[in-house]
């Protein structure tokens, strides 16, 4: 279970907020969906999720363990897949592997089956002793997910996890995520492709301007409009610049963009 | 004939490339050899203008303080009796070598190692212009770089009182010789990279030249230490002015550097003779030029083509009982050093700077101490004195070195500055943590244990900065033969002042890192680089100054007795190291959890 209490982030000594009081509760066994614009503030909340950047403000707890306080016990409960899979590029595929798979401490009789079923789901048995830089951006991300699931731990976090996976690495990691779920544990991504949300969450939570504007299932949010339209018309209603939501979250003289997380760019 | 005339040279793109190129160009400089400047490392407040502004000063400081000593070489050529066409020759010469040297990769580097070269493809823009705008941002920074050679015929002429139209035309001339020898090299580029396989690969060209360059600095630098003895300086442009006067490797310079053959006129002759050889020098770097651009227009575009589409090597398939031993478990240690053993290895930059030079150095003083020992032990025969003799004497001498005797206390004094002197390389601890660039940032997100991270970034510096030196410092202490009790204490000593001057940069480094950078050599090169490695004498001073102290206090002051004054700097290397130690693995660990982009 994700717990996000009244959290907020800023930078430049407040004068920019990233992320606005923002409080949210992700339940084991779903699959939670974060969905917003371009610097709504979603990678930065992610990172204060896998503790890469401390809140300004408020706590983080997963599965009743503070972020803040003890990050090691809390990142050893959960993966992290940002959303650039630019790293550790001069280590060949294994070697990665074996570097994520020692640091999470998984066992010898875990890790050589796991590591060989997962090259094998996506298809990259015949890459493992190639340099990470010489693959596609789609290979690294598998590569990267990989690593991610490699440890198996309770919660997943996931920003933009999709992006340059071909489909069939994208509906492997679809049904990963609910086999995840299904067994009792939490998966939080974000998206920017709203069909893959529509598909896949079981609630959905969408962020602009750094504040959260609505949670719920996907039924509820068109109840919520009153509307039969797809996602991505509720979604960009949503979040346009005439919708209630954002004008409450962008009172003048504030400023409200997100230039810092480089990893939106 | 159609592809030809669309590689065409375009003035008005010419300037707008021209102002990207300076304004913001990615450079894969892989080789480390101070090519990618910082200058895409943006950071907000006052602060931070400060240092950079520091920073700037800092560097023209040095580069004024070595032109300085540059212009002292040559007025004192000069006073020796060097002619101003002698001391030219030897600018000359100087500078076909360096740039015959490290000028094939900056060209490469300018011309075809560039991030955005695959976006400009995409553009309008005919190769030509594309290559000539950033052939003039390449022979800008190449002749800021060449003018430090200059003071020295400049002092010459000073030393000599020549007129000032002579400083003018030898300014000019220079120049120009500058402008030619670059171009040259570049002529010789363009259809290297197009044909060239080795060139294709980047990982591997960097690595052979970034090492060529590196052994032939270290052998510039060794064979520098008998040049400049004597009348070796003299000599010296004795040598340079015989290569320009004839035969063959008057044609090779001349070739080089067509503007060399005119030289003599420019120099020594009255001002039409001086105005004829510089128009002469004007016409071969316009003869140049246009060999370049028809070469350019040629092949250019084909090597851009050609580098953009050369793919890594592969690896083979790792399956079973292989992949699982590929994958056995390790400690948080093992894995995090075998990590970054691993991409220091990999990343050419870091290998040359930090492995390859740090092999190197004890080489240095290897091969330094022999050709000493065979100069000195021919003198010595030459004086009728015995080899075998001598090394007895210096015996007899090293056996003294007893804890009761000040000697020991001045060989420790000068295992201080030896170690002092090895503060130039401590920046390879310093730069532990920024060589992870952004991957420190994904590392954050897991659950690292960092003393861990730390200890792995300890390691494998001091194993190559240090162990060697100490493998050959252990052979001296047994060809000498110093006493057993005696020669442990100084390598207990030598350890105490490697340790702590590793320990005390590493976590400073650590406390500072600089995660935010595009290419390998912006970080290991360039002006906060090279102050960094000036710093790292200041850490220094700053871990050897007690001890140093309490060795005086022995040997020079007499206010301690010598065991006590020798215990007493050998107890305050164990408490600085256990402190330096605590402080890094503890606190400084602890720090690096809070980073932040």
């Amino acid at each position: 279970m994700i717990k996000i209490d009244h959290v907020s982030k800023s930078y430049d000594g407040g004068a920019t907020k990233a992320v606005r009081d923002l409080s949210l509760e992700i339940r084991s066994g779903e699959i939670f969906g974060l969905l917003g614009p371009n610097g709504a503030g979603k990678s930065t909340l992610l990172n204060m999720l896998a503790g890469v950047l401390a809140p300004s403000s408020g706590t983080i707890e997963l599965d009743g363990v503070n972020v803040a306080t003890d990050p090691l016990a809390a990142k050893r409960n959960l993966c992290y897949v940002s959303d650039s899979p630019d790293h550790l590029l001069r280590l060949k595929g294994h070697e990665f592997l074996r570097f994520i798979a020692d640091v999470y401490e998984v066992p010898d009789a875990v890790r050589g089956p796991r590591i060989e079923e997962l090259a094998r789901e996506y298809g990259m048995e015949g890459e493992l002793d190639n340099q990470i830089q010489s693959y596609s951006h789609g290979m690294r991300q598998k590569m990267m997910i990989m690593g991610a699931l490699l440890p198996d731990p309770a919660v997943w976090i996931l920003d933009e996890p999709m992006t340059g996976l071909d489909p069939k690495a994208s509906w492997l990691l679809k049904q990963s995520m609910r086999r995840h779920a299904d067994a009792g544990k939490t998966v939080l991504f974000s998206t920017h492709v709203l069909d893959v949300a529509e598909k896949v969450v079981d609630r959905v939570g969408v962020i602009a301007h750094g504040e959260l504007l609505f949670v719920g299932t996907v039924d509820e949010m068109r109840e919520h409009f009153k509307s039969n339209g797809s996602l991505e018309e509720m979604f960009l209603e949503l979040t346009s610049e005439n919708s209630p939501f954002a004008q409450a979250a962008d009172p003048a003289g504030e400023k409200d963009d997100e230039p810092v997380a480089p990893e939106e760019q | 004939m159609a592809r030809a005339a669309a590689q065409d040279f375009s003035w008005k793109q010419f300037k707008v490339m021209l102002r990207v190129v300076i304004k913001g160009e990615q450079h894969l400089d892989d080789t480390g050899m101070g090519l990618g400047d910082d200058g895409a490392i943006k950071r907000r407040g006052l602060l931070s203008s400060l240092g950079s502004g520091a920073r700037k000063v800092a560097m023209g400081f040095l580069f004024l303080l070595v032109a300085a000593m540059f212009f002292m070489m040559g007025y004192m050529l000069g006073e020796v009796g060097v002619t101003p066409y002698l001391a030219f020759s030897l600018c000359v010469v100087a500078l076909v070598g360096l740039t015959v040297l490290t000028g094939l990769y900056q060209a490469v580097n300018i011309l075809y190692f560039v991030r955005d070269l695959g976006y400009y493809l995409t553009l309008p823009i005919s190769a030509t212009t594309i290559m000539w705008a950033k052939l003039a941002h390449f022979l800008g920074m190449s002749l800021l770089g060449d003018l430090i050679l200059l003071p020295v015929a400049l002092g010459c002429l000073l030393s000599v009182g020549a007129a000032p139209g002579t400083w003018v035309a030898v300014t000019a001339a220079f120049v120009l010789a500058a402008i030619a020898v670059n171009l040259a090299l570049v002529i010789v580029c363009v259809p290297l990279m197009r044909f060239s396989r080795l060139a294709h690969d980047k990982d591997l060209f960097s690595r052979v030249f970034g090492g060529l360059i590196i052994v032939l600095a270290l052998a510039i630098g060794v064979g520098s230490q008998f040049a400049f003895q004597g009348d070796g300086l003299a000599s010296l442009a004795s040598g340079a002015g015989g290569l320009l006067s004839g035969g063959v490797p008057a044609v090779v310079v001349g070739v080089l550097c067509p503007p060399s053959l005119l030289a003599r006129p420019v120099v020594e002759g009255d001002a039409l003779a001086a105005l004829g050889g510089l128009l002469g020098m004007l016409a071969s770097v316009a003869l140049y030029a246009a060999i370049l651009s028809v070469v350019a227009r040629r092949w250019y575009f084909e090597g851009v083509q050609a580098l953009q589409g050369a793919g890594g090597k592969r690896g083979r398939r790792v399956e079973g009982a292989e992949l699982t031993q590929a994958t056995r478990t390790r400690g948080s240690f093992a894995a995090n050093l075998s990590r970054d053993w691993k991409m220091m290895v990999r990343v050419p930059v870091f290998f040359n700077q930090f492995v390859l030079s740090s092999l190197l150095m004890p080489l240095y003083f290897i091969v330094i101490m022999v050709v000493s020992g065979v100069v000195g032990v021919s003198q010595a025969t030459d004086a009728g004195m015995d080899p075998v003799a001598l090394l007895e004497m210096a015996r007899s001498l090293t056996a003294l070195l007893t804890f009761d005797n000040p000697s020991l206390a001045w060989c420790a004094a000068c295992v201080l500055f030896f170690g002092l002197f090895l503060g130039f390389s401590s920046y390879s601890f310093t730069m532990g943590v920024s060589r992870d660039g952004e991957d420190f940032f994904f590392l954050r997100g897991l659950p690292m244990n960092w003393s861990a991270y730390l200890a792995a970034k300890f390691v494998s510096p001091f194993a190559l900065s240090t162990v060697p030196m100490l493998v050959l410092f252990v052979a001296v202490i047994v060809l000498l033969g110093v006493p057993a009790a005696a020669g442990a204490y100084l390598v207990a000593f030598y350890l105490g002042a490697t340790v702590s001057l590793g320990l005390l940069s590493l976590g400073l480094g650590a406390r500072f890192p600089r995660l935010t950078w595009d290419n390998e050599a912006q970080l290991v090169k360039g002006g906060g680089a090279t102050l960094m490695v000036f710093a790292g004498l200041l850490v220094g001073v700053v871990v050897m100054a007690l001890p140093a102290l309490a060795l005086l206090a022995g040997a020079l002051w007499n206010v301690l007795a010598i065991p006590a004054a020798l215990g007493l700097a050998l107890a305050i290397f164990v408490a600085e190291c256990a402190l330096l130690a605590w402080w890094v693995f503890g606190p400084t660990a602890a720090a690096l959890a809070r980073i932040e982009r």
